[in-house]
């Protein structure tokens, strides 16, 4: 699938913007994404390997819940990602 | 009575206009001053994020001019700043009044929404009460219960009811690093100066067919609201997309800053101008 990736997540994946993902689900691309960008696994996960409640996580522009990022998805599928707020 | 803190800050060229101070300075130098309060009567902004893990985001602000004050008033700007804990520690208010030797000309007005911040490098947090560590730093009289309302939608209500429409207009823009703070997250200020940049095209383009809104580069601003609803962050784009009207013998400007994406309400800035008595163009 396709990760689109913004704003302050961008440091994380060396400012790489789309990247493309092979994987069954959103939460396995999400795991894939954050092998490969290492930086960026302590931003979307938490301590016990799920994802933050900070993000917004869509599928082809719909939000999902923490309970359907299992859901299926393709290779043209595209997934973004948000932070919704940061405290600086 | 709660506690202030006073200092004097030299002023350099790039603080003023021609017509003054620039709010975006003054926004500036004003949290930067609620950061000082923190630092020397509760705790430091550093601290309340590294150690306490709570963030402040600017959620609603007021600035307000008397007497312009400019670059060859003083050689030094007079700060005050005070800061109080409102609705039950959901929000903390910073009051800054900047002015000359003799009187403040500006006062700023700031409603912070605490988060608490998740831990991770990207500073991600969610809007939170302070905590009671936070809370004892302050005192009785610096903390009270009833929450700041924003002033915002209800003057823009009365503005569209009761004003005339004069002009209209959209500037899009794309947030830079320049523009944002540590977390690449813009910097509220930005919100001043995107709303004053897409002011000045909106008067460059119609101020020939419409020469009253020529007092909004004549004049300086003399009342700004800002209310905000999220933020932008590094590359985001938007737009701000202007209303002009005449209101109760003000100019006033509503700039919706919105998201790229199906034009998303970001941020709400009002700008009001005083018009002069007499016109020569009637």
């Amino acid at each position: 699938m396709i990760v689109h990736v913004n704003g302050a997540l961008l440091r994380f994946t060396d400012y790489r913007r789309v990247i493309s993902v092979a994987a069954p689900t959103v939460e396995a691309a999400l795991i894939k994404l954050a092998d490969e960008y290492q930086p960026l696994r302590t931003v979307l996960f938490d301590r016990r390997g799920r994802p933050r409640a900070t993000h917004r996580i869509f599928l082809n522009g719909e939000l999902l819940k923490p309970d359907q990022l299992a859901s299926p998805a393709g290779d043209t599928d595209s997934v973004e990602l948000l932070l919704a707020i940061s405290g600086g | 009575m709660p506690r202030w803190s006073c200092y004097e800050i030299p002023v350099d060229t790039g603080l003023f206009t021609p017509l003054g101070l620039q709010p975006t300075a003054v926004c500036r130098l004003g949290f930067n001053a609620a950061g000082r309060w923190l630092g020397q009567h509760a705790i430091s902004h550093r601290r309340l994020v590294a150690e306490h893990r709570t963030g402040l985001v600017v959620w609603s602000a007021q600035l307000a001019f008397d007497e312009p004050v400019g670059f060859f008033d003083a050689d030094c700007l007079q700060m005050r700043v005070t800061a109080r804990v409102r609705g039950a520690g959901t929000q903390l208010e910073c009051v800054v009044e900047v002015g000359g030797p003799l009187d403040a000309r500006a006062r700023l007005q700031a409603c912070c929404v605490p988060l608490r911040l998740e831990g991770d490098p990207a500073l991600s947090g969610i809007p939170a009460r302070l905590g009671p560590e936070v809370m004892a730093a302050f005192r009785p009289d610096e903390i009270e219960s009833p929450p700041h309302r924003s002033p915002v939608p209800a003057l823009r209500i009365a503005v569209v009811r009761d004003g005339t429409a004069q002009a209209q207009g959209r500037m899009s823009f794309v947030i830079r690093r320049h523009q944002c703070e540590v977390a690449d997250q813009w910097f509220w200020p930005e919100a001043v100066s995107l709303a004053a940049g897409a002011r000045e095209e909106l008067v460059q383009a119609e101020a020939e067919r419409v020469p009253l809104l020529l007092s909004a580069l004549r004049t300086p601003v003399r009342r700004l609201d800002l209310l905000f609803n999220r933020p932008f962050f590094l590359f985001d784009e938007g737009a701000v997309r202007s209303s002009a009207y005449e209101w109760e013998g003000r100019l006033v400007f509503i700039h919706e800053l919105v998201g790229s994406d199906k034009d998303q309400p970001r941020a709400l800035v009002t700008e009001q101008f005083s018009l002069p008595k007499e016109r020569a163009w009637d």
